[in-house]
């Protein structure tokens, strides 16, 4: 506890001057903010991405070519296809599967073709999914952990204040300016993730109902062929 | 940790996450003063004169150091006169001659008288060398009682001298020990003041005793902050005073403003047990 009043409250110094516990929690809060921002924009890019795919995706189905065509397409591609091209390509690879067995019943080739899509379906689903439960954690959790900063560093502010005599603000003050600054970082790793994780999920439910819309559509399709 | 299908946007997802925080940092150094506030006195000050000062009126506060830390008025005017250094030098040069003559004087006093009025009708020589005739011991001393009667003379103009200083000085101190009267008063107007808001307790046994300069400006508020120069030893007993200082701004100033650069910094002693 420093008796004269701290004129220097720079950001820094306010940090270096944290008791121990408060610099681990500020340390923690802002790794996990850099890895929830990371996160949120590897989110950004591939739920784009997985959109722009299931659009262009859609085109070329709708466009009324042959689906052996466009099966090859898929798979001459070096790549393997994500998003609604995958379960296309494991729906239909099943079905010309069972097809080239004989004495196959219509309702089990369309029914392994249906696993095979909803397999497909499910890992993509998955992936749509990735870092979703860390940004909703990060969105609960780091409040909380911000909050431990801020009493624990208030309540050292306020242990030091019982060996003076005559309290004054400036005794305190700095104590407790440091400690809320772990409250800020703390809400600013936790604000932007509650957001993110809030549009993600809404952007993945709306994805995974194309995707279930085109497996239904695409058995018909099935069907009709068998 | 990522997902293999993630791996070509993560590092510009990574730099984009660092850009972020950069921004907060920045955000959060230029946005917030973190400088504890002082507020910056922009004060001019001003003083108002009735009339253009004299010029050939010699300033009494310079020829005066009042800023002393506990002035006594008796001992100064004594002083005073002694504060010259030539003429207690030339005293002391003098005053063996004069200690030697001294002895003689009584004796001397009158013939010396006699021989400046003979002097003085210029017939020094011829009634000089009479009387030296006359007293064949006091021929050695002849010249010697020439030059001890030119001492004498100069020890007298420079007592005639010293009285006119003197009296001179007399005048100037007089005016300026009512002044100074007015300053001590005020000055301790302000330590009794500041007395009244130290927290005694804090100071503990024993009589410290602390200094502080302190600068004012003309309402009685501080200019900045009191300056500790002496410490009493125990922190809490300085700070205690400090904020004593500080609680009872504004300090009680004399209505004449022309004294007010006497207040302008002050030297406070505090001895707070006392």
């Amino acid at each position: 506890m420093t008796v004269s009043v701290a004129n220097d409250m720079s950001i820094f110094s306010l940090v270096a001057g944290a008791s121990l516990p408060v610099q681990l929690v500020l340390v923690v809060l802002i790794i996990t903010s850099l890895f929830s921002w990371w996160y949120i924009f590897i989110k950004l890019a591939t739920i784009k991405r997985a959109e722009t795919n299931a659009e262009d995706f859609e085109n070329a189905f709708w466009a009324g070519g042959d689906l052996n065509k466009l099966f090859e397409s898929l798979t001459a591609n070096r790549r393997k296809p994500q998003g609604m091209a995958s379960i296309f390509e494991a729906g239909f690879k099943e079905y010309v599967r069972h097809k080239k067995q004989p004495r196959m019943e219509v309702s089990d080739v369309m029914e392994g073709a249906r696993r095979a899509m909803r397999a497909a379906y499910n890992r993509e689903l998955d992936d749509l999914d990735a870092h979703l439960p860390f940004l909703a954690s990060v969105g609960s959790v780091s409040p909380y952990i911000g909050l431990f900063g801020t009493v624990w560093g208030i309540m050292n502010a306020f242990r030091g204040l019982s060996n003076v005599a005559q309290a004054t603000l400036s005794q305190v003050a700095p104590g407790i300016a440091e400690a809320l600054v772990a409250t800020a970082i703390g809400l600013f790793a936790a604000i932007p993730a509650v957001i993110a994780y809030n549009r993600f999920a809404s952007s993945v439910d709306r994805l995974s109902v194309r995707y279930e819309s085109f497996m239904e559509e695409f058995t018909n399709i099935l069907q009709r062929k068998s | 940790m990522i997902r293999s299908f993630e791996k070509e946007v993560s590092w510009r997802a990574g730099g984009l996450a660092i850009v972020v925080h950069l921004a907060l940092l920045g955000a959060l150094l230029i946005s917030f003063n973190w400088k504890a506030a002082h507020p910056v006195l922009n004060v001019t000050e001003v003083e108002l004169w009735d009339s253009l000062p004299n010029l050939q009126a010699p300033p009494p506060i310079p020829a005066k150091p009042i800023i002393e830390e506990q002035p006594t008025p008796a001992p100064e005017v004594k002083e005073e006169p002694k504060a010259e250094p030539e003429p207690v030098v030339k005293q002391e040069a003098k005053i063996d001659i004069a200690l030697e003559k001294k002895q003689k004087e009584l004796e001397q006093k009158k013939i010396a008288d006699k021989l400046k009025k003979e002097l003085a009708l210029e017939q020094k020589k011829q009634l000089a060398s009479l009387q030296a005739e006359s007293r064949k011991d006091q021929m050695a001393n002849n010249d010697k009682s020439l030059k001890e009667k030119e001492a004498l003379k100069k020890i007298q103009q420079e007592a005639l001298a010293e009285d006119k200083a003197q009296s001179d000085q007399q005048l100037l101190s007089a005016k300026a020990s009512a002044n100074a009267g007015v300053v001590d008063e005020f000055k301790s107007k302000i330590q009794a003041k500041i007395r009244t808001k130290v927290n005694k307790a804090l100071c503990g046994i024993g009589n410290p005793e602390l200094k502080f300069d302190i600068a004012l400006l003309p309402t009685g508020e501080l200019s900045g902050t009191p300056k500790l120069v002496k410490s009493s030893g125990t922190a809490v007993c300085d700070e205690a005073v400090e904020r004593a200082i500080m609680a009872s701004q504004p300090l009680p100033l004399p209505a004449d403003s022309s004294l007010f650069s006497q207040f302008r910094s002050l030297k406070l002693i505090f001895r707070p047990n006392e």
